[in-house]
């Protein structure tokens, strides 16, 4: 044991234990620093009396198996291992650690992340689905990720196969039309080791979402995706977002535990529509029936998240002429407010006909709209 | 015996020509007026009679027959008193009929013998240009307006009675001549509002009707009540139509006895139809379009008006008269006048998008109010906005009137040389001989023509207005992108969108 050992190395270390589940390792945590919890876990020190971490090691079963993973595990060799897929470990008391898990009944005790944590900072929106999607759920999880992501927001999915990953794949696209402008990047939260890639056919898609925006996971790396660890993962899909958007979802389904989870944190489910004789739809026409919004397009997600999406869409593609410069003080004058051409000049303190040449030209490059005298910001040419 | 005594009676603006005859008979003592009095004439019979003993002259115990001739026209009001006294006086022979001979007379008596003014003396006067008229020393004023008529006055029956024995008349009462001059308000109270400002500028330089939309507050009323500030003194032969008016509908004539200065009226949106066209009485009284002859009317709230009374205005807009018709007579009024109107944007006063509250169903219910055809007329049709913290904070007001009307009158006489009209009568041969468009004007109104934005009638009016814009500017002979372009803003299409566009 050096003295140069990181404490997350420990923790990183403990979470690969046989027989170690959430709540063992958020105990474990909870009550030692993570060395002395390594120490403890080991069997090398005695649990503090009467708390979870010594019922938990009452348990023969779990001692044993403990103490043999202790025997095996090497932090050092975790902790390489960590960096070597480039994974910062992120610890609850961390500053890194996302704040937006505080408020989580049973918050990961540990989390590997891979990317840009700033992500967690922007407006999120989830987009969930089932696996076996059809052709035109596929089409559309693809363009709300590439809608959200145009309008600067950060697109939360699973990775799973399915709508999952095609709302990635769409946000991939953002990003890649973006050159370098501001857009939604992709936060996949994955449940297995960021080294275990399921489904396999992801493997571009699992490592570029690490590039462009950020992969978590709160599983070790060498963690198999056992199949208790996807609802835990859906939880934090739905934690990490404003909204959880479910394209297309069957009866019973994961993104229907999601939806579950979201609803009760509070944060609002919406749905694509389907046909009601289609399979695929029965899902998410139960979460209509139950009262869910529906999202029609990525407009309607927008207008739920309370932003003017024309002002973010604009500067992508404007064909308009920009306006000369002496007629950009009339623009800004009629952006604060709609003004007429006598309010204009007044404000401007300029000839009223200098101010009505500035119009009319504002108006025909397209920059203005005219009703009723009152000169008004011309909405986006999108729409 | 029998007395025939010259005098007139008043139908609209116009004096009527009306002989008194008296015959004075044995019978019965009694006193008969015929020959279609009205009310107020009729009643002449029990003023007369306690004017001429008030005034101690002595009443007739005779049968005594008053004849109006013509007698199938309707007189009107009290104005044959005076006549109808001198007359009897002289049946009964206290007055020699060669005494009366060269005279005509007019006036309303009181029951003590004092005379008095009545509507309408000065056109009365003006149809007995063949006599010397005698008047109420308080109407004198009036009626020397006219000027070519010989005119005598007197304050009572007995001072008409002695002029009549061969005493000298009384002098005139002495004129409030240099009376206070009359204080206009100026627009260098009006702060901000630049558009407007120039909205009204255009429409005193080109005599274009305007319409001002803003919310209340918004100084809609303040500006047009500067409008007649703005425009020259009245010429000659309006101003004497305007002195007709106001003397048959018995307002007060100014001290000089000509009204000279343009009139502002500004009828309440409650007035009736009769009120606002003229009609009502048997004399059929000028309505607010004739008092407003020369001057300028005013409509606020111009969406309040019932629309049957804004129909009416559609004529006299378009002949500069009024015809009043009743069922045995027809008077036509002068009502040459400049239409400034102004309306709320909708029913919340709002306007501007985003703060108006109204939901559009009621908006268009509110803008459709005023017909088509009578927006049409606006040559100026303008928004005015709420005031602001600077506008009510002390910030200095605007260029003052004087400086203002230069301009106004330089841009009058240069229209007015051109084609001897202003701007806002150009028709529209007058306006491709006065106001050829240069090339980009005409591409801009190509465009406006194509996105039917702009229609035949409406490119008229705002070339007239462009017209203006370039006089006041100094007198560009072709009509600019730039006049076009501010005529068009300035011309507001409201209940639709109307766009503008330059290259």
């Amino acid at each position: 044991m050096s003295a140069a050992r990181p404490p997350a190395a420990f923790a990183a270390a403990l979470a690969s234990f046989d027989l170690m589940t959430m709540h063992r390792l958020a105990a474990l945590l909870r009550h030692h620093a993570p060395d002395r919890a390594w120490a403890v876990a080991a069997g090398h020190e005695p649990p503090v009396a009467g708390s979870a971490v010594a019922k938990v090691l009452e348990v023969e079963r779990v001692r044993t198996a403990w103490r043999r993973s202790a025997e095996r595990i090497d932090p050092d060799r975790v902790w390489a291992r960590c960096a070597e897929l480039g994974l910062q470990v992120l610890l609850a008391g961390d500053l890194a650690y996302p704040a937006l898990l505080f408020a989580e009944p049973h918050p990961p005790p540990v989390l590997f992340a891979r990317g840009d944590l700033s992500v967690l900072g922007g407006r999120r929106v989830a987009v969930v689905g089932t696996r076996n999607a059809t052709a035109a759920g596929r089409h559309l999880a693809r363009s709300f990720g590439r809608g959200l992501a145009a309008a600067g927001v950060h697109v939360v999915s699973g990775l799973a196969r399915g709508i999952d990953g095609q709302a990635h794949a769409g946000t991939l696209e953002a990003v890649g039309a973006a050159a370098g402008n501001p857009v939604g990047r992709p936060l996949a939260v994955v449940a297995s080791g960021h080294d275990v890639v399921y489904p396999r056919e992801h493997r571009d898609l699992w490592r570029q979402v690490g590039e462009h925006g950020l992969l978590l996971s709160e599983w070790p790396p060498g963690a198999s995706p056992l199949a208790h660890r996807f609802p835990q993962r859906n939880r934090l899909v739905a934690a990490l977002s404003e909204i959880v958007v479910v394209v297309e979802s069957r009866e019973t389904g994961g993104s229907l535990i999601t939806a579950q989870l979201a609803a009760e944190r509070g944060v609002p489910v919406m749905a694509v529509p389907g046909s009601a004789l289609s399979r695929a739809a029965n899902g998410v026409n139960a979460l209509l029936r139950d009262g869910s919004a529906p999202a029609l397009d990525v407009d309607d997600v927008l207008v739920a998240l309370g932003l003017d999406h024309r002002r973010l869409r604009a500067p992508v593609d404007d064909s308009r002429v920009r306006p000369r410069a002496d007629d950009l003080a009339v623009y800004r004058v009629c952006a604060r407010r709609a003004s007429t051409v006598g309010e204009v000049a007044d404000e401007l303190g300029v000839p009223v006909v200098d101010a009505a040449m500035s119009l009319a030209r504002l108006e025909q490059q397209g920059w203005l709209a005219q009703v009723e005298g009152w000169f008004e910001v011309s909405g986006s040419p999108f729409s | 015996m029998i007395a025939s005594v010259p005098s007139a009676t008043l139908l609209g603006v116009t004096g009527q020509p009306v002989t008194v005859e008296v015959h004075a008979g044995v019978g019965l003592p009694g006193f008969t007026i015929v020959g279609s009095p009205d009310a107020i004439c009729r009643e002449s019979r029990d003023r007369v009679r306690a004017a001429i003993l008030s005034s101690g002259l002595r009443w007739p115990s005779r049968r005594i027959t008053v004849n109006l001739a013509p007698s199938g026209m309707r007189k009107a009001g009290a104005g044959l008193d005076l006549a109808i006294a001198v007359a009897l006086l002289v049946a009964d022979e206290q007055v020699p009929p060669d005494a009366v001979e060269r005279y005509a007379f007019v006036g309303e008596l009181g029951l003590d013998g004092s005379l008095r003014g009545m509507p309408g003396v000065a056109p009365m006067v003006a149809c007995r240009s063949d006599r010397t008229v005698v008047v109420p020393a308080d109407a004198h004023g009036e009626a020397t307006a006219i000027g070519a008529v010989d005119v005598r006055c007197a304050a009572d029956l007995v001072e008409v009675v002695a002029a009549l024995a061969g005493d000298p008349w009384p002098d005139p009462p002495r004129r409030g001549e240099a009376a206070v001059p009359v204080v206009l308000p100026d627009l260098a109270d009006v702060r901000g509002q630049p558009g407007a400002r120039l909205a009204l500028e255009l429409a005193a330089a080109g005599g274009h009707h305007l319409l001002f939309v803003g919310p209340p507050g918004a100084g809609k009323t303040m500006l047009a009540q500067r409008l007649p500030g703005l425009l020259p003194a009245l010429d000659p032969a309006t101003a004497l139509e305007a002195t007709m008016i106001h003397s048959a509908a018995g307002l007060p004539v100014p001290g000089g006895g000509v009204v000279r200065v343009p009139t502002f009226r500004a009828p309440h949106h409650s007035s009736s139809m009769v009120a606002l066209v003229g009609g009502g009485s048997s004399s059929l009284r000028p309505g607010e379009v004739s008092l407003a002859h020369g001057g300028t009317l005013f409509l606020d709230e111009l969406g309040e008006f019932p629309g049957h009374v804004l129909d009416a205005l559609r004529q006299p807009l378009e002949e500069g008269v009024v015809r009043v018709s009743r069922a045995a007579v027809t008077a036509v009024l002068p009502a040459r006048f400049q239409m400034v109107a102004a309306t709320n944007p909708c029913p919340c006063g709002g306007g501007r998008p985003g703060d108006c509250e109204c939901d559009v169903a009621a908006k268009a219910k509110y803008l459709r109010r005023i017909s088509g055809p009578l927006l049409d007329r606006f040559d100026l049709r303008v928004g005015v906005s709420a005031a602001t913290a600077d506008d009510l904070l002390g910030r200095d007001g605007g260029e003052p009137t004087a400086v203002v009307r230069e301009r106004v009158l330089a841009a009058r006489s240069v229209a007015l040389d051109r084609a001897g009209v202003l701007n806002a009568a150009l028709t529209a041969d007058d306006l491709e001989a006065w106001a050829p468009l240069s090339a980009a004007a005409e591409r801009i109104v190509r465009r406006e023509f194509e996105a039917n934005r702009l229609t035949g009638r409406g490119l008229h009016r705002v070339r007239r207005v462009a017209r203006t814009f370039a006089d006041l500017g100094g007198g560009h002979d072709t009509i600019g992108e730039e006049e076009l372009v501010l005529a068009l803003q300035l011309r507001v299409a409201f209940g639709g969108s109307s766009r503008v566009r330059v290259p």
